[in-house]
């Protein structure tokens, strides 16, 4: 046991040191953090100004005025209100609870700097009879630098003639051109089409004796919110984190596992091609030395899970959302965590040594990645339908049972816990026989040299010792 | 005085190649076994055998009083033919790795690892890494992790290839002076001077079989050629004439030198005088078998030699045979 833990702690001691895991491993949190850190203050930065002329060719006389009132700066005001209403809505309700004091304020103003300011346009009526070319050739003239000038032409609109009143014998109504200039914001563009849109459907619905409000009304069902029905109580479905949250714990597993299983093969092929291994075998008995280089690895696997799931709870605690996180999740992370690397490291122990470098290992790690690449493949159908026949079988085959369980239950309706359990026990037994012929495969894989060799020889081997 | 290895009928087959066939050995405890055989002859196995690295198909091994190399592990030090160490690590945290994987413990290892740097005098390289010592370094450096630990058996595969001769001498003097300390070494060799020069007695493993097993003394004796040397005073001398002697069988030139072959009952002592008589030598000397004739003899021989078919190694050492031809 003490000569274990020795492997245990090189293993575990000579893999962290390493400048490849610092950099990979540490660096890549960090950088994410500090994006994240800075993403907030780099939206502070305030989006361009925008100022000038949207120019209207309107022989309808009707439309003019309707998209005019709609890019006011008041409706503008108006509308972003509603914008941000709405993100608010989308917020979880725990995260609008739990919001420190000043932090509503803030999302606020980070709303508002994002957006920017709200654009100043005067909507000009071109004389009838105006010449199209003519009226296009102010687009042309560069704008200054800083924007900002109210009598530069950004959008000229040409309302046809019979896009209110349809002319006789025609079936439809005839709508408008937009020529706008290069390298304009997309936001004002849409704004300019959604302001002609209720323009000239108020005109035509006025026109035809209705009125807009009504018809609004009419065709109008507000979209409730739905409600998540459990046994303990009611709460407020929310489909990002739906989606999300089984994600993040898949990712954070196929992270750690592969993470370690990589190492432990890479450390393995090593210390048999540099011929070290006879010297361990000599003071350690090889299922010593697989099991200590599996206890070491797996350390740096649940460090690396550590450092993301932590980067990741930390990010839930600075948006206020921690709440929406099942503490009993995190242990079955951990739980599965163990079962999944144990199955993987002790498949990567195997082939690393029954091969003589890393480029012979490729061709045996097929069924090793699928290991990892079946439930990453599958997450989009089982995280949609986590009680679906396929997502329930899969729970109970090791080793993607450890996957698809976990994903299961983070999703928005949690398998019983009598699936739970078997699934736990079925990933126990998938570690024991994974372990069996790892170590068989490892005493006999040592001190092979020569030829690759291929999964039968892998079997055959197992069958030898 | 008790047994530090005992073999018996041991046997291990890869596929179809039996690497070892129905080994019998004992080593005695204090005892410095050197262990003989051409390349792929079986040693190594029958090394990795006894400290439980291969295990056997049949058989049964006793080492150190104990049934498997792995509960005495800590008392056996280990020198593999296959040389290697963790190429990114310090000498010194190495060498401490694997002299607490060998039951050591506490603050007295690291003065241990100084100790032995100093001893085979890389005393300066503890705190390099391995991939920066060259590669007769890495051999002292993988000696002392056989040694460190001041094992009761200490196994060595091949120690001295790739040795300068002031290492091998180094090497060589460590080795015996844990043989006074009261180990039992027991180490596989090509080079046959060490063996001489080292052993009290030699094992020969040739197709996974012992085709050897004696005291340096008892091979001198079972494999005497019963030849002498002889080179005339006066190069125009007629030699030949010496055949007529009673006890020598016959006379061939070999260069300046004359090889006087004697019959089966002759006494040196007593056909030495007569050829002096006979002739004035400027040297005459009783050829002694060199371990390196009988290990030629042996494997030139054929597998099928036994352990007590001495006569016949005689005989092929008598007529020449492999040594004789190496020789020139």
């Amino acid at each position: 046991m003490r000569k274990m833990l020795y492997v245990a702690g090189r293993e575990f001691t000579t893999t962290v040191m390493t400048r490849g895991f610092i950099v990979g491993m540490l660096l890549t949190p960090a950088l994410l953090g500090l994006v994240i850190f800075i993403m907030p203050r780099m939206m502070t930065r305030a989006a361009p100004k925008i100022e000038g002329q949207v120019a209207i060719l309107d022989p309808t006389g009707v439309v003019k005025d309707a998209l005019s009132s709609y890019l006011s700066p008041e409706k503008f005001a108006e509308r972003r209100a509603k914008t941000r209403e709405e993100i608010e809505r989308q917020a979880p309700a725990e995260l609008r609870q739990r919001a420190p004091a000043g932090a509503d304020a803030a999302m606020r103003q980070s709303v508002e700097t994002a957006l920017g300011e709200v654009p100043r346009l005067a909507v000009t009526e071109l004389p009838p009879g105006t010449e199209i070319e003519q009226a296009k050739a102010p687009l042309k003239t560069p704008l200054p630098k800083q924007g900002g000038d109210p009598n530069a032409r950004l959008v000229l609109v040409v309302v046809h003639r019979d896009a209110v009143v349809r002319e006789a014998g025609k079936d439809s109504y005839g709508t408008y051109d937009l020529y706008e200039r290069g390298k304009i914001d997309e936001r004002l563009v849409d704004d300019i089409h959604s302001g002609l849109r209720e323009a000239i459907v108020s005109a035509r619905l006025k026109e035809s004796g209705l009125n807009p409000a009504d018809v609004r009304n009419l065709t109008t069902v507000k979209r409730p919110e739905s409600l998540t029905v459990t046994a303990e109580g009611e709460r407020t479905t929310n489909t990002a984190l739906n989606m999300l949250l089984p994600a993040g714990f898949m990712l954070l597993l196929m992270m750690s596992v592969m993470t370690s299983g990589q190492y432990l093969l890479m450390t393995t092929v090593e210390e048999k091609s540099n011929r070290v291994v006879e010297v361990l075998l000599s003071a350690v008995s090889a299922m010593e030395l697989m099991t200590g280089k599996i206890f070491g690895q797996m350390a740096v696997g649940l460090l690396v899970l550590a450092l993301y799931a932590g980067l990741g709870l930390m990010a839930l605690f600075s948006f206020a959302s921690i709440g929406l996180l099942d503490p009993i999740l995190i242990v079955y992370l951990v739980v599965f965590y163990f079962l999944a690397a144990f199955t993987y490291a002790a498949m990567m122990a195997a082939i690393g040594s029954a091969v003589n470098e890393m480029s012979e290992a490729q061709s045996l790690m097929m069924p090793a990645m699928m290991v990892v690449m079946v439930p990453w493949v599958l997450w989009l159908p089982i995280s949609r339908e986590p009680n679906a026949l396929l997502a329930v079988v899969l729970s109970f085959v090791p080793p993607f049972s450890n996957f698809v369980m976990l994903l299961r239950m983070t999703s928005n309706s949690p398998p019983p816990f009598w699936q739970t359990s078997l699934s736990i026990a079925v990933g126990a037994a998938g570690v024991y026989a994974a372990l069996w012929f790892a170590a068989k495969v490892f005493r006999v894989g040592l001190l092979m040299y020569g030829k690759p060799p291929t999964f039968g020889t892998l079997i055959r081997w197992a069958r030898m010792s | 005085m008790a047994d530090a290895i005992v073999l018996k009928n041991l046997t291990k087959t890869f596929g179809e190649t039996v690497a070892v066939r129905d080994l019998d050995l004992a080593v005695p405890e204090g005892a410095l076994y050197g262990v003989i055989g051409p390349n792929g002859a079986g040693k190594t196995t029958m090394i990795r055998m006894i400290l439980s690295i291969l295990f056997p198909d049949r058989g049964e091994l006793t080492v150190l009083g104990r049934g498997s190399a792995l509960e005495a592990k800590d008392r056996i030090g280990y020198l593999p033919e296959e040389r290697g160490l963790y190429k990114k690590m310090r000498v010194g945290e190495l060498l401490v790795y694997l002299a607490r994987l060998k039951g050591m413990s506490g603050q007295s290892v690291q003065r241990q690892v100084r100790t032995w740097l100093e001893r085979v005098e890389l005393g300066d390289c503890e705190h390099k890494r391995c991939d920066d010592l060259s590669k007769g370094m890495q051999q002292k450096v993988q000696f002392v992790a056989a040694v460190i630990h001041r094992p009761d058996l200490l196994i060595l595969d091949e120690p001295f290839s790739g040795l300068d001769p002031v290492n091998q001498r180094v090497m060589r003097d460590i080795v015996l002076e844990e043989h006074r300390r009261g180990a039992t070494v027991l180490f596989s060799t090509h080079i046959m001077t060490h063996a001489e020069q080292l052993c009290d007695h030699v094992v020969m493993i040739h197709r996974g079989e012992k085709v050897l097993d004696q005291t340096m003394a008892g091979i001198r004796e079972t494999f005497d050629p019963r030849r002498i040397l002889f080179e005339p005073l006066d190069p125009g001398a007629d030699v030949a004439r010496l055949a007529a002697l009673p006890g020598v069988r016959s006379v061939v030139r070999d260069g300046a030198v004359w090889d006087l072959s004697l019959g089966e009952t002759a006494n040196p002592s007593a056909v030495i005088p007569a050829v002096v008589a006979a002739i004035t030598p400027s040297r005459i000397e009783v050829r002694r078998p060199t371990l390196e004739d009988v290990f030629i003899s042996i494997v030139t021989g054929g597998a099928a030699i036994a352990e007590d078919d001495g006569a016949r190694l005689r005989a092929a050492l008598r007529d020449g045979g492999g040594a004789h031809e190496v020789r020139r």
